[in-house]
C-alpha cells in the first residue's frame, strides 16, 4: 500500500530532477528557474528546505549527489551547457543558526557546446568520477584526482555516440567482475531506426571505454535509463524508458569464455515492455534493492513494477502526478485527503481503462 | 461555427465557467463534485468535476466566431462574428446592469456582407473590437469597431445599401462605421492583439502575416507565409507567436520576423486549434481534424536573442483526454496546465496534463516525484503481507529484527521466519564441516546393508528393502528425522511433528518408517484435535484397508485415487503403499513434500545407485531454482554458493545469503568472489539505511567466524614530545608504517589512569575545558547535582568509560574530554578554545546523523 503526500516546494518553474542522498536523508531538487535546492529530512519525517541557490543561466536539469565519503558534493547540469560541482562547506558566516546551509561552486565543466542533459556520479569504488552527457552526443567522463579538492577535474575520457544524448548511468556493481559500465540513451527523434541505447565497457588494457554493446531493439527516442543496484546478482538489470518502459538483462558470458582483456560479452534479454503509460515514458528509477522499477509517463501516471520469483514483472501500484489514486484499481494507494482538494486535476479518462485493463 | 462542430471558451474572469458553442451559445457552470452522484441536470466532466447548463442563449443565428469580452465586467458579454459579416454583441449572464444592457443587441456591420472569420477584442482598450473578414474585391477585410460607438448617422446607413431590419435601425443598436478599416483587398483568416502595445495588431492574412500598427495605418509590417491561420501570442514571451497551415506549425519571432524561428515536425491531419498554456510558459497545445489526441509542444526555453545558432530544445508530447475524436479544447485560464475539450456531439471533459513526472527512490523505501512545481512523497505503509513486501523492507525489518544473528539458538530464527529454511539447516550442519547430504552419501557407496521389511509391519511377507549405513543415518540425522545419536528411533521426531499439529507430515514419516499403525494412530488423533480434519479419519480407513496383494481392488483404487488427494504427504503415502519395490517415483518426485523428507525416504529405500542418481538430479533441480531448501544437499560448499548465487539473482535477499555463507567459514568458500560482494553488499545496505550498529554487530559476528576479516587499527597517537606512540595495548598488532614508532609494554596493559606519554614520562595535553592532563578520569560534570547521578547511574556507567576517551577536532586540533566535549557542544557551535572559531561539531554532516535503529519504534 502506497500512500502519498505532497510537500510545499516552492520553485518557481517546473522541477526536472530529484536526487537522494546516499542515506536517504538529504534529497535535492532542480528546477527551469535555474535554482537548486537541498533538503532535509528531520526527525519527524519532514522535509525542511535547508539550501536554495541559483546554480545556472538556464533550466537545470540534473543533479546528483556524490558518496558522502568524498564530503557533501553535488553536480547539477544545465541547458547552459555548464555541469557544476558544488561543495557544502560549514563557514565562518551564521548559515547553520538560520538552518541554512552554505553551497559553493567548487568548479565548472565546461567542454560541451551545446546543453548537458544528465550527469552522473560514477560508483564510489572507482573513485570520484562524473560523467556528463550532452545534446551534441558525447559522453564525457571527469575524474577529481585528489578528493580534498574537488576544484581539479580532469577530462579522462570522451565517448561520442554519434546521437543526441539524453541519459546515462553508471553499472553500479562494484564487483571486481565486473568492469565499469556506462550506458547512453539518445532522445534523437529524427526518422530514422538507428539503436538509441548504447553500452560502454572500460576496458584495462587500452584504458579507454569501447562500446560493449547496443540495444538494437529500442529505437524510439530515449528519456531516461537506469541500471539497477546490483545487490550480488551475477548479472545486470536496465530500465530503459522510451516509448514504453523496457526492462533488461545483461548477463556476462562468462570471462574464461572470452578473449582475455577483451571487451565483455553479453547475452541481451528483455524481461519486460510495458506500454500501460500509453505514450512518452519519461523517468524511471529502482529501489534500492533493485526490485522494484517506478516509471512516469504521459498519462500522468507513477507505476511500480516488480517481479515475482519467475521473472515475471507486473504492475503493483499506480498513483497520479497528484498524489490521488487512479480510481477502479483497488490496490493502488489511497486518497490522502491532505492533498489539496483545490487540485481538481483530473486524470483522462484512458488512465482508469489502461487500469482496468490491467486489473482484468 | 458550422453548426456540426462545437467550439469552446472559457470565462476569462469568471474561471468557472465556459461556453460551449455551436449552432447556439450555451453557458456551464462547471463544479467539484467529489461523490459519486450526479446532482439533477449536471453533466460529469470528469471523476472529480460536474457541470451545470446556465443558460441557452440562441439568439444569433449563422455563428461563425466568438469571442469573449476580456474584462470582469460586464460578466458574459461575447462578440459573436456572423456568416454574413455582422458583429453582433450578446450575452449569457444574468446580471443586467445598465453597462451591458446597453451594449447588449448592438450590431457592427461591414459595408459588404461577407463572412466573418475572427474576432479579438484588444485586451487593453476594451471598446475596441478587431474582426476579421473574408475578401470582397477591394473592400478591407479587418474592421476594428468600437462597441461604445453611437447609433451612426442615418444617411451613412442609407447610403451603404445594407439590409437593416426596422427595428434594429430604431434602437439605435446598429454600427456601420468602424473605428479603422485596414487590409484592404485582402481576405484575412485571422488576428491577435499584441500585448506589446495595445495599438498593433497581428493578423494572418489571405497569403501574409501583417502586423498593423493603429497608429500609422498607412504601414504595415507583413511577411509572405502560408501559415496564416490562428495566429497566437505566447503569454509569457510577447515576441512569441505560434500560427499554421494545414499540418504545420510555425513558431515566430517578431524581434526577427523574416522566418519562422522554427516550424514543428508535420502532422498528417489539417490542425484545427493551436493555443498556448495560460499557465505555463512554452507550452503549446494543438488539436488536428479527426484525432482523439492533443499534442502539446513543451517549449522550455524562449527563444535566445539574434546571433544564438542553437535550437530550443522542444519536448513533444500528447494527451489523450477521451476516446472520441476532439472537436475542439480551452485551457482553463487560471488552474494549471488544465483544459476542457469537446467532442462533435457536444460530451465535455475535463483534464489537466501532468508535467513530466521525474522520480527517485530513498533508500528508506520512499518514492519522492516531481510533477510541475510540486513534490510527492510516497511511502510504503499499511501492512501487506509478507508475500506483497519488497525484499527491501523485508531485509529492513529482519535487520532490526536480529535476523541471523542468534545462530546458537537456530530455532528461534526458524520460528521468526518461517519463509527461510536455510538458518535451520546451516545450523543443523555446524557440526558436520558443512558438506551437504550430496558429498555424505557419496562416501557412503559400498558401506550399505540391506534390510528387509514388511510393509505391513507383520512379518509376513518382506518386500521392501530399507537401507542403512552410518551415512545414511547422517543424512537422516540432517533432514531431521532422527536425533544424533546411532538409535534410528524416529518417535521424538513424530511427537514434535503431533505436537505442530502437523498430522499428515507425521503420519507419513511414520509409514515411511514402515508403522502403519502408528501412522493410523497419528491421523486417528489428529482427526479428534482441536481444527482437526474430520477426513483424515478417512484416510486413516483407506489405510487400515491395505493390503500386499499385488491386483487388489485396494490397490487399484487408491493409485487413481490418491492424485486427488490435496495433501501432498497423504498422497504420498498412497503412492508409497501402492508402488513397486525399488520404484518410488510417486514420493520422491512430490514436489510438494518437503525436501528433507523426499529426501530421507530416499535414504531409507533407494539403493546406492539409485540414491546417487536422484541426489544429483534433485540438486540440480534446485540449483537451478535458487531453492534454499537445496542447501541441505549442497551444504557450504562451491555447490552451495552456486546454489546461493541463482536464489540472489531472483531475489536479491543478499542478507539471508551473507549470514548463510557465513556459516561456511573458515572453509574456502568464503573466499568465494561471489560470496564476499554479497557481503560487501549487505554492508553497503545496512550503511545506507544508518542501521550502523547492526552493520558494527554483522561485522563482530563476522569477525568471530572469520577472523581475517578484521579490520586495524585506524588511529595513532604519538607523543607531542617523543613521537612515540601513547597507546598501550594495540602494540601486540603490528601497524603499518606510518612514521610512529612503537612502543610495547606487553603484558602490562596499565589502566589508562596515566597522564603522560608512556615513553618519555611527559605529560599527556590539557582537556580544553577541564585543563586537567588527559589520562585522569573524568569528573562527573559539574552541573549535574549527586541526585541526578542516583537515577542515572546505570546510564553513566556505560558512558563512564566513553567520557574519559580522548577526542579531538580534526580541523583546528583542540580537544579533551569526550564526555566534557559533548556537554560543550551540546549548548555551543565553536571550539571551546579561546580564539579559535572552529565549528567543529559541524565538520561532519554525515557524523550528524543518527542511526536509524536508535529512532526505529
Amino acid at each position: 500500500m502506497f500512500v502519498a503526500r505532497s510537500i510545499a516546494a516552492d520553485h518557481r518553474d517546473l522541477i526536472h530532477d530529484v536526487s537522494f542522498d546516499f542515506h536517504g536523508r538529504r534529497m535535492a531538487t532542480c528546477s527551469s528557474d535555474q535554482s537548486v535546492k537541498v533538503w532535509d529530512k528531520s526527525e519527524n519525517g519532514d522535509w525542511h528546505c535547508t539550501a536554495s541557490w541559483k546554480t545556472h543561466s538556464g533550466s537545470v536539469w540534473r543533479v546528483t549527489w556524490a558518496h558522502p565519503e568524498f564530503g557533501q558534493v553535488l553536480a547539477s547540469c544545465s541547458f547552459d551547457r555548464t555541469a557544476v560541482v558544488w561543495e557544502e562547506i560549514v563557514g565562518e558566516s551564521n548559515d547553520k543558526l538560520r538552518g541554512q546551509s552554505h553551497w559553493v561552486k567548487r568548479t565548472t565543466l565546461v567542454d560541451s557546446r551545446t546543453s548537458v542533459t544528465d550527469v552522473k556520479f560514477a560508483p564510489k569504488h572507482m573513485g570520484l568520477m562524473l560523467a556528463t552527457c550532452s545534446a551534441d552526443g558525447v559522453v564525457r567522463i571527469y575524474e577529481a584526482p585528489d578528493v580534498m579538492n574537488l576544484s581539479q577535474w580532469s577530462l579522462q575520457h570522451e565517448i561520442s555516440c554519434k546521437l543526441s544524448c539524453s541519459c546515462i548511468s553508471w553499472n553500479p556493481s562494484s564487483s571486481r567482475a565486473h568492469s565499469p559500465m556506462i550506458a547512453v540513451g539518445s532522445d534523437d527523434n529524427s526518422p530514422n531506426i538507428l539503436a538509441k541505447v548504447q553500452i560502454y565497457e572500460y576496458n584495462e588494457n587500452t584504458r579507454k571505454y569501447a562500446k560493449a554493446e547496443t540495444l538494437m531493439t529500442v529505437t524510439d527516442p530515449v528519456h531516461d535509463i537506469a541500471f539497477a543496484p546490483n545487490l550480488g546478482r551475477s548479472f545486470h538489470i536496465l530500465a530503459v524508458a522510451t516509448k514504453d518502459v523496457r526492462i533488461f538483462t545483461l548477463k556476462p558470458v562468462r570471462k574464461e569464455l572470452t578473449t582475455s582483456g577483451g571487451l565483455t560479452k553479453f547475452e541481451i534479454q528483455i524481461v519486460a515492455q510495458f506500454d500501460n503509460h500509453n505514450s512518452q515514458v519519461w523517468r524511471v528509477s529502482w529501489n534500492i534493492t533493485g526490485t522494484v522499477l517506478a516509471s512516469s509517463g504521459d498519462d500522468g501516471c507513477v507505476r511500480l513494477w516488480k517481479a515475482n520469483y519467475m521473472d515475471n514483472w507486473k504492475c503493483t501500484g499506480i498513483l497520479k502526478g497528484n498524489g490521488s489514486p487512479v480510481s477502479g484499481s483497488s490496490q493502488q494507494g489511497m486518497f490522502n485527503a491532505s492533498l489539496g482538494s483545490a487540485n481538481t486535476s483530473l486524470q483522462n479518462s484512458l488512465n482508469g481503462s489502461a487500469a482496468g485493463r490491467k486489473q482484468s | 461555427m458550422s453548426g456540426s462542430k462545437p467550439d469552446i471558451l472559457w470565462a476569462p474572469h469568471h474561471v468557472d465557467r465556459f461556453v460551449v458553442c455551436d449552432s447556439e451559445l450555451s453557458l456551464y457552470h462547471i463544479e467539484s463534485a467529489v461523490s459519486s452522484e450526479l446532482k439533477a441536470g449536471s453533466l460529469r466532466l470528469s471523476e472529480e468535476t460536474t457541470a451545470t447548463l446556465l443558460s441557452i442563449n440562441s439568439d444569433t443565428p449563422y455563428m461563425k466566431c466568438v469571442a469573449w469580452y476580456p474584462k470582469y465586467d460586464p460578466e458574459c458579454l461575447l462578440a459573436v462574428g456572423q456568416a454574413n459579416g455582422r458583429v453582433v454583441l450578446t450575452s449569457l449572464g444574468q446580471d443586467h446592469n445598465s453597462k451591458s444592457k446597453e451594449l447588449i443587441g448592438k450590431e457592427f456591420v461591414p459595408k459588404h456582407a461577407r463572412q466573418c472569420n475572427t474576432l479579438a477584442w484588444n485586451p487593453l482598450d476594451s471598446n475596441w473590437l478587431a474582426a476579421g473578414l473574408d475578401k470582397h474585391r477591394a473592400d478591407f477585410s479587418v474592421l476594428i469597431w468600437d462597441i461604445s460607438s453611437k447609433y451612426t448617422p442615418e444617411s451613412a446607413v442609407a447610403t451603404e445599401k445594407v439590409r437593416l431590419s426596422a427595428g434594429d435601425t430604431e434602437a439605435g443598436l446598429v454600427v456601420t462605421k468602424p473605428l479603422y478599416e485596414l487590409g484592404q483587398n485582402d481576405a484575412c483568416l485571422s488576428l491577435c492583439w499584441l500585448p506589446r502595445d495595445q495599438k498593433l495588431l497581428l493578423a494572418g492574412m489571405h497569403r501574409n502575416l501583417a502586423i498593423f500598427d493603429l497608429r500609422n495605418t498607412s504601414q504595415k509590417m507583413f511577411v509572405n507565409t502560408k501559415a496564416v491561420q490562428g495566429v497566437t501570442v505566447d503569454p509569457y514571451f510577447h515576441d512569441r507567436v505560434a500560427s499554421f497551415y494545414e499540418g504545420q506549425v510555425a513558431i515566430w519571432d517578431l524581434r526577427k520576423f523574416e522566418k519562422p524561428v522554427l516550424t514543428l515536425t508535420e502532422q498528417p491531419k489539417p490542425l484545427t486549434k493551436v493555443a498556448w498554456c495560460p499557465t505555463r510558459t512554452g507550452l503549446l497545445a494543438t488539436l488536428t481534424r479527426d484525432s482523439n489526441i492533443i499534442r502539446l509542444y513543451d517549449m522550455q526555453h524562449t527563444p535566445t536573442p539574434i546571433g544564438d545558432e542553437t535550437e530550443p530544445t522542444i519536448i513533444e508530447r500528447s494527451v489523450q483526454p477521451c476516446e472520441n475524436y476532439i472537436a475542439s479544447f480551452a485551457w482553463h485560464p487560471t488552474s494549471q496546465n488544465r483544459m476542457v475539450v469537446v467532442t462533435p456531439n457536444r460530451t465535455m471533459s475535463d483534464f489537466t496534463v501532468f508535467e513530466r513526472i521525474s522520480l527517485a527512490w530513498s533508500p528508506v523505501t520512499s518514492l519522492m516525484w516531481a510533477c510541475g512545481r510540486h513534490l510527492y512523497e510516497c511511502t510504503e505503509e499499511g501492512k501487506a503481507s509478507s508475500l506483497e513486501k519488497d525484499i527491501a523492507t523485508k531485509m529492513r525489518l529482519r535487520a532490526l529484527s536480529r535476523y541471523g544473528l542468534d545462530t546458537e539458538q537456530v530455532w528461534r530464527n526458524h520460528l521468526l521466519y518461517t519463509e527461510d529454511m536455510d538458518q535451520k539447516l546451516t545450523g543443523n550442519k555446524g557440526s558436520l564441516v558443512y558438506a551437504g547430504i550430496k558429498s555424505i552419501v557419496k562416501s557412503s557407496l559400498g558401506t550399505t546393508e540391506n534390510l528387509r521389511h514388511s510393509r505391513s509391519g507383520s512379518d509376513r511377507q518382506a518386500d521392501i528393502i530399507q537401507y542403512l549405513s552410518e551415512e545414511r543415518s547422517l543424512a537422516l540425522q540432517l533432514c531431521g528425522w532422527i536425533k544424533k545419536g546411532t538409535d534410528l528411533d524416529v518417535e521424538p521426531f513424530l511427537n514434535s511433528l503431533e505436537q505442530e499439529g502437523d498430522w499428515e507430515r507425521a503420519a507419513a514419516v511414520a509409514l515411511f518408517n514402515l508403522d502403519i499403525r502408528r501412522a493410523i494412530q497419528i491421523l486417528n488423533k489428529g482427526a479428534s484435535s482441536e481444527k482437526g480434519d474430520l477426513n483424515l479419519n478417512v484416510v486413516a480407513m483407506a489405510l487400515s484397508g491395505y493390503t500386499d496383494e499385488k491386483n487388489s481392488l485396494w490397490r487399484e483404487m487408491c493409485s487413481t485415487l490418491r492424485l486427488q488427494l490435496n495433501n501432498p504427504y497423504l498422497c504420498a503415502m498412497f503412492a508409497f503403499l501402492t508402488s513397486e519395490s525399488g520404484s518410488y517415483d510417486g514420493v520422491l518426485y512430490e514436489n510438494k513434500v518437503a525436501v528433507r523428507d523426499r529426501v530421507a525416504f530416499a535414504c531409507k529405500f533407494l539403493n546406492d545407485a539409485q540414491l546417487n542418481r536422484f541426489i544429483e538430479k534433485l540438486t540440480n533441480e534446485l540449483k537451478d531454482a535458487g531453492n534454499l531448501e537445496g542447501i541441505l544437499l549442497t551444504g557450504l560448499t562451491k555447490d552451495g554458493v552456486d546454489l546461493m548465487e541463482s536464489y540472489v539473482d531472483r531475489t536479491g535477499d543478499v542478507q539471508t545469503a551473507s549470514y548463510c555463507m557465513l556459516q561456511g567459514s573458515p572453509s574456502d568458500i568464503l573466499k568465494d568472489e561471489r560470496v564476499q560482494y554479497w557481503i560487501e553488499n549487505y554492508r553497503n545496505l545496512l550503511d545506507a539505511w544508518r542501521f550502523w550498529h547492526k552493520r558494527a554487530e554483522f561485522d563482530i559476528h563476522r569477525s568471530k567466524l572469520d577472523p581475517s576479516s578484521k579490520p586495524l587499527a585506524q588511529v595513532f597517537v604519538s607523543c607531542n614530545f617523543c613521537g612515540k606512540s601513547i597507546s598501550y595495548s594495540c602494540s601486540a598488532i603490528p601497524h603499518q608504517g606510518r612514521g610512529f614508532s612503537q612502543y610495547g609494554v606487553s603484558g602490562s596493559p596499565t589502566k589508562s589512569k596515566v597522564t603522560s606519554c608512556p615513553g618519555c614520562r611527559k605529560p599527556l595535553p590539557r582537556c580544553a575545558l577541564c585543563l586537567i592532563n588527559m589520562g585522569t578520569p573524568v569528573s562527573s560534570c559539574p552541573g549535574v547535582s549527586k541526585s541526578d547521578e542516583k537515577v542515572d547511574l546505570s546510564k553513566d556507567k556505560k558512558l563512564a568509560q566513553f567520557n574519559n576517551w580522548f577526542t579531538w577536532c580534526h580541523n583546528c586540533r583542540h580537544g579533551g574530554h569526550a564526555g566534557h566535549m559533548l556537554s560543550w557542544f551540546r549548548d555551543h557551535t565553536e571550539c571551546p578554545v579561546s580564539a579559535c572559531s572552529c565549528k567543529c561539531m559541524q565538520l561532519d554532516t554525515t557524523g550528524n546523523l543518527i542511526p536509524a535503529e536508535t529512532v526505529q519504534p
